[in-house]
């Protein structure tokens, strides 16, 4: 019997080895069964409300293009309402999860103070700051 | 005659009511050459560059501001303006320059220091620290020494 090992022993080495580089390539080059698919969707004359810490706000637009889960851009002529403010504006994008909306286009912003004019914004919701860019006019009615 | 007398008392309520209404929608503007930033948290307006504010009563240049508001009602309003660098405010027939101002609402005065000077048609007058009483038409201006005080006080007539 050891007789026998010792005079097959390479030959089961290679054997083996054999089988293991075949298991190998098998499940190297099997075709995976999940179907990975990512959608672009658009919709036009779109509006939603959204849940942010300014409470429930109102967006929407001539077009909205879907980038991902929590990635919009509002085409064209948008706006985003909610109690605190009233922003109408173009070409808006927002990030849900870091809940920041911005536009380097002109827009018109109405609190409960008064009427905003820049030529662009970025809203940072959760801190309760919008930054206003350019030449910006405020007037306030007390 | 009783007509009558309700007639004038309507009238009397409707130019009450405009009375009113003028006074608690008086305008204020700011105008912000580079950036303006809204802070809902802390309830605060800071604007930079070529700064201009202006209510009823002045305008005030700089190159920056921050202006404090509270919540009154459905309303918001400024408390207090600071304004930084490059001072000028303009009311009526004077100006007052310096290096920073801070008006305030409640008592309607605007406080400026720094190199701070008053011009009207008539005078220059130049010190370290202004306090203008915008209601009692009340100037006092301070030197950077508090032994040499200076005051200067104007009548409330529009024709002088």
């Amino acid at each position: 019997m050891s007789k026998f090992l010792k005079e097959n022993i390479f030959n089961f080495l290679i054997f083996l080895l054999l089988s293991l580089q075949a298991f190998m390539y098998y499940y190297d080059n099997k075709p995976s069964s999940k179907v990975y698919s990512q959608k672009s969707m658009s919709v036009e004359n779109f509006s939603s409300i959204v849940l942010s810490k300014s409470g429930l706000t109102k967006i929407g637009a001539d077009k909205l293009n879907k980038i991902d889960e929590d990635q919009f851009f509002l085409q064209g002529k948008s706006y985003l309402e909610n109690k605190k403010y009233k922003i109408y504006g173009e070409d808006i994008s927002i990030n849900l999860i870091e809940e920041i909306s911005h536009s380097k286009k002109s827009v018109q912003v109405i609190n409960s103070m008064g009427t905003l004019e820049a030529n662009g914004f970025k809203n940072i919701d959760s801190e309760g700051k919008i930054y206003f860019d350019g030449i910006v006019t405020f007037k306030s009615h007390e | 005659m009783v007509l009558l007398h309700l007639k004038v008392m309507n009238k009397f309520i409707f130019i009450l009511s405009i009375f009113f209404y003028l006074n608690a929608y008086a305008e204020s503007t700011v105008k912000a050459g580079d950036s303006l930033i809204w802070d809902s948290e802390n309830q605060s307006y800071t604007a930079t560059g070529s700064v201009e504010f202006s209510n009823d009563t002045f305008i005030a240049y700089s190159d920056k501001m921050i202006a404090q508001y509270i919540e009154q009602g459905n309303k918001e309003l400024f408390t207090i303006v600071e304004l930084f660098e490059n001072v000028r405010i303009e009311l009526k027939d004077e100006v007052f320059l310096g290096d920073y101002a801070i008006y305030t609402r409640d008592d309607n005065i605007i406080t400026l220091t720094g190199d701070v000077s008053i011009q009207s048609p008539t005078r220059l007058l130049k010190g370290h620290e202004l306090i203008a009483d915008i209601d009692n038409n009340k100037r006092i201006l301070n030197s950077a020494n508090d032994e040499s005080l200076v005051e200067v006080l104007l009548e409330n007539n529009e024709n002088n």
